[in-house]
């Protein structure tokens, strides 16, 4: 049964409805069964910052269109890693090819929005809020999915020396930044002796009933309390199990982020979205006007690199079934070069989505490119049926609630 | 403690709303007083405790509204500090000097109402981006933030920061801009079902003429609308001032004041009856005196009794400054300021235009874990803040024994008995093991303000 149909039927009967039903309806029990599953999935959002060039990416070496707009950038058969007899991925992508033939790797093609905006802070908002072109936008898709759980528990991190996003920004519930492990543990107080028993002390009080209490205030503050303390102590076990880091990450600051949100997951700390990123709109990032070859390369080989480190150390420890690692960037770029061997600001871009239950391959056409947008390829699938997707078919939330809409998931997931 | 010492009475408003006359069954104590200071200040030192203990509820509320101190120098100090900070694009340089005013302020109660009005009318910075317009715009705030309201309604009608934030720097004749207007009758005054979508695009209309011009609040005229409105059933050639005055005569405006207030300073776990709002809300209604209703929650039999004790969860902001009270000192405001972010609160940004969700939205995991940590740091000799609190000097200042004290400055002595037989078991481990006494003393005031007790204002 596809996700989408377990999803469906979730969504329209709930679990007790489907638990009631009993054991004879088999497609319901399974479904039920299925939503377990969704309980500790867990997505990691990988920005692109600047604007990432699609075709630079997976490249459609054979396309003339492509060879005559391109004089510097330009790819040949020989030089890409082919896919297919069109398409190949940037020689840098080496790792998301491995990935790609170990089936852990999807390319959704053609990704982007309605009249997309040509700014980077404008567009950028637009994929965060999901909400493009919307005037006093408050919240963002991630915010607004994990406001609707209405649970005390913390769905949402920010991972990483990266600025907040829009997208985490959400009404009622509040999103941590982590930059370290250590801060996910409870700190010892004082530097002598004295410390091991002041963490009993402090557990201890936390836990101690209050006979005397009616007050429904306390039990909340316990129950946060209890449960940042025990949740502490699972980060405190990881970090000292020295297994717990032994994959072979790259000397990438992205690696090192995803080789400590590994840790966070396996620690099962209950976190199911993180979010970090990589690159900028400055000079270093994906925004690239001139001499982009290099700086382009560069910056594929440190994505694929770490993401593959990722996915084989998550591998490695049995988790990887229950990840999903999707990219995003706030545009792709133009077809034709600047005459300064760079890119303009173009609309639809490619997607990747790495983990362990997604299918693999292409997903999608690859965009036409005499039908053009802002200069770059026109979009056929909305970016919101990809976050429709993560979050309905993939975390088990309340898509709609978050998008505003209903966006039809897609098929990308194994059975 | 305070809890058993009093029958459940049903709320009727008369009883609830008269001023608090301790007796035998309800006495003024150290519970009750530690009470006020978390309600009407950031909490208490020793020193105040005891001086509220001898002065009675009604001298202690009257100093809170209105201290002896020299608040005007004080406030015109600190406004000359913040305005030389205030210039970029960001409210980045005004948070440090706020914490900072909020930590030294011989008028606590000033800030706290400050910070409400802020949470009330919740503009940000991110948004804004402009230091002095935030500047000017909690100044407006703080002028009349124990004062009137009307006067603060109409002064932030056409607030730089207010239109900035609210996407109408242009509000021309051929192109009203709503959300002003929709924000004050929707969050400010009225609230939902209250008002009409006519309501609000007559209401825009009369908003016209007002721009925002290289960082300038102007009037043009021939951009106002001077035709005809009808709003909330009236009918005139109004402009903003006018809104202001037809929301401010509104019913539902007192009512949904008084409500909010009641969540700050009597209790965020139920919601008040009609009966109880309707006196307040009345009384309210005739002058926009924000003192005169602050000071008749904070002076009722309602406000001491356990209906509201130890019914609110302290804000980050309330927690930290809580701790900093309690020991006398001033910690690092700019670190601060981050480490408030951190836990869900980073003053001058509230997260969207509701504001700060607060209450039981302030805890969860991380969070909870992030106030161990913050109070560990703040407790800890290194950085970033480097021991600027002294738990030792404080427990010796006062002369008492360090377990029993820090209850009783932190919790006035109120705490189930297991927890604090707790408590009291890691003050004799450490004076047995002997080490050293100052590190017992900070470990110990960090056991005792991370309680769950003490997240409770």
């Amino acid at each position: 049964m596809s996700p989408t149909r377990r999803d469906f039927l979730k969504a329209s009967l709930g679990t007790a409805a489907v638990a009631s039903l009993g054991s004879g309806l088999s497609v319901c029990a399974q479904a039920a069964d299925r939503h377990r599953d969704t309980d500790d999935t867990v997505l990691v959002i990988l920005e692109l910052a600047g604007g990432n060039d699609g075709l630079n990416c997976i490249v459609p070496y054979e396309n003339h269109i492509y060879a005559r707009s391109r004089p510097t950038l330009r790819l040949t058969g020989d030089q890409v890693l082919k896919i297919n007899d069109q398409l190949g991925f940037h020689p840098q992508l080496e790792e998301f090819r491995r990935l790609y033939d170990e089936g852990h790797l999807s390319i959704v093609q053609g990704v982007g929005y309605p009249n997309p905006d040509g700014g980077h802070d404008e567009a950028m908002l637009d994929w965060q809020s999901a909400q493009p072109h919307q005037t006093n936008r408050q919240t963002g898709w991630v915010g607004r999915a994990i406001d609707a759980r209405e649970q005390a528990d913390v769905p949402a991190v920010l991972f990483g020396q990266v600025n907040r996003p829009f997208c985490l920004q959400s009404q009622r519930t509040i999103v941590p930044s982590i930059g370290s492990l250590q801060e996910c543990t409870l700190r010892p107080a004082g530097d002598d002796a004295g410390r091991s028993n002041h963490r009993d002390h402090l557990v201890e009080a936390a836990e101690l009933p209050r006979a005397e209490s009616d007050n429904p205030l306390l039990d909340v503050v316990q129950q946060g309390d209890r449960a940042a303390y025990a949740t502490g102590r699972k980060v405190e076990e990881v970090i000292r199990d020295a297994s717990a880091s032994a994959g072979s990450y790259p000397q990438f600051p992205l690696a090192e982020n995803l080789r400590i949100i590994t840790q966070l997951i396996r620690a099962e700390t209950g976190i199911r979205i993180f979010y970090t990123g990589f690159g900028s709109a400055n000079i270093g990032g994906f925004d690239n006007h001139a001499s982009q070859r290099d700086n382009h390369a560069a910056l594929l080989r440190h994505m694929s690199q770490s993401v593959a480190a990722f996915i084989d150390d998550l591998k490695q420890q049995g988790l990887l079934d229950r990840v999903v690692l999707m990219t995003f960037s706030e545009f792709g770029r133009t077809v034709q070069e600047n005459g300064r061997k760079g890119t303009g600001h173009g609309s639809a871009a490619p997607m990747f989505l790495a983990g362990g239950k997604v299918r693999g391959g292409l997903v999608g056409e690859h965009p036409s490119l005499t039908e053009l947008e802002n200069g770059g390829p026109k979009h056929h699938t909305d970016f919101r049926r990809v976050y429709a997707t993560m979050l309905e078919s993939w975390l088990g939330f309340d898509s709609q609630a978050a998008l505003g809409g209903r966006f039809e998931p897609m098929d990308v997931f194994q059975a | 403690m305070l809890a058993k010492d009093q029958a459940d009475k049903p709320l009727d408003p008369d009883w609830a709303w008269s001023p608090y006359r301790p007796d035998a069954q309800r006495p003024w104590n150290l519970p009750r007083a530690g009470h006020l200071y978390r309600r009407a200040a950031f909490g208490a030192d020793w020193s105040q405790l005891q001086q509220a203990v001898v002065d009675g509820p009604q001298r202690t509320v009257e100093r809170l509204l209105t201290p002896e101190g020299d608040v005007d120098a004080f406030n015109g100090k600190f406004d000359r500090y913040a305005a030389a900070s205030a210039g970029s694009e960001s409210a980045d340089g005004l948070r440090p000097w706020w914490l900072m005013r909020m930590m030294q302020s011989p008028h606590p109660l000033l800030e706290k109402m400050t910070f409400f009005w802020h949470n009330h009318f919740a503009l940000s910075g991110a948004k804004v981006k402009n230091g002095e317009m935030m500047l000017g715009y909690v100044q407006q705030l703080r002028s009349e933030a124990l004062g009137r309201f009307d006067t603060m309604l109409a002064g932030l009608s056409h607030d730089p920061a207010m239109l900035l934030a609210r996407d109408a720097a242009a509000n021309r004749k051929a192109l009203p801009c709503e959300h002003v207007p929709r924000e004050f009758m929707v969050r400010t005054c009225l609230g939902t079902g209250q008002f009409s979508e006519s309501d609000v695009r007559e209401a825009a209309r009369a908003f016209t003429g007002w721009f925002v011009l290289k960082g300038q609040v102007r009037f043009i005229p021939r951009e106002h609308d001077p035709g005809v409105k009808r709003i909330l059933g009236q009918e005139g050639n109004f402009d903003d001032l006018d809104v202001v005055r037809l929301l401010l005569e509104q019913p539902a405006t007192p009512r949904l004041l008084v409500r909010k207030l009641y969540g700050l300073l009597i209790s965020e776990t139920d919601q008040p009856s009609d009966a109880l709002v309707e006196p307040l809300a009345q009384s309210f209604a005739t002058d926009y005196d924000i003192a005169a209703l602050v000071g008749r929650m904070l002076r009722s039999n309602l406000f001491f009794s356990p209906a509201a004790y130890r019914r609110r969860i302290k804000s980050p902001l309330e927690f930290a400054l809580g701790i900093v009270k309690g020991f006398e000192a001033t910690v690092s405001a700019s670190q601060l300021g981050l480490d408030l972010a951190g836990l869900g609160q980073n003053l001058y940004e509230p997260p969207t235009d509701d504001g700060w969700p607060g209450g039981r939205q302030w805890i969860n995991p991380a969070t909870s874990l992030g106030r161990t940590n913050l109070a560990f740091s703040m407790l800890n000799t290194e950085k970033p803040y480097e021991g600027k609190i002294d738990p030792m000097a404080i427990v010796e200042k006062h002369g008492r024994q360090a377990g029993q004290f820090l209850v009783d400055l932190f919790l006035q002595g109120d705490l189930d008995d297991a927890v604090k037989q707790s408590v009291l078991k890691q003050a004799s481990g450490e004076e047995t093991a002997g080490g050293d006494s100052s590190q017992a003393a900070r470990r110990l005031a960090h056991l005792v303000v991370t309680l769950p007790e003490f997240q409770l204002a």
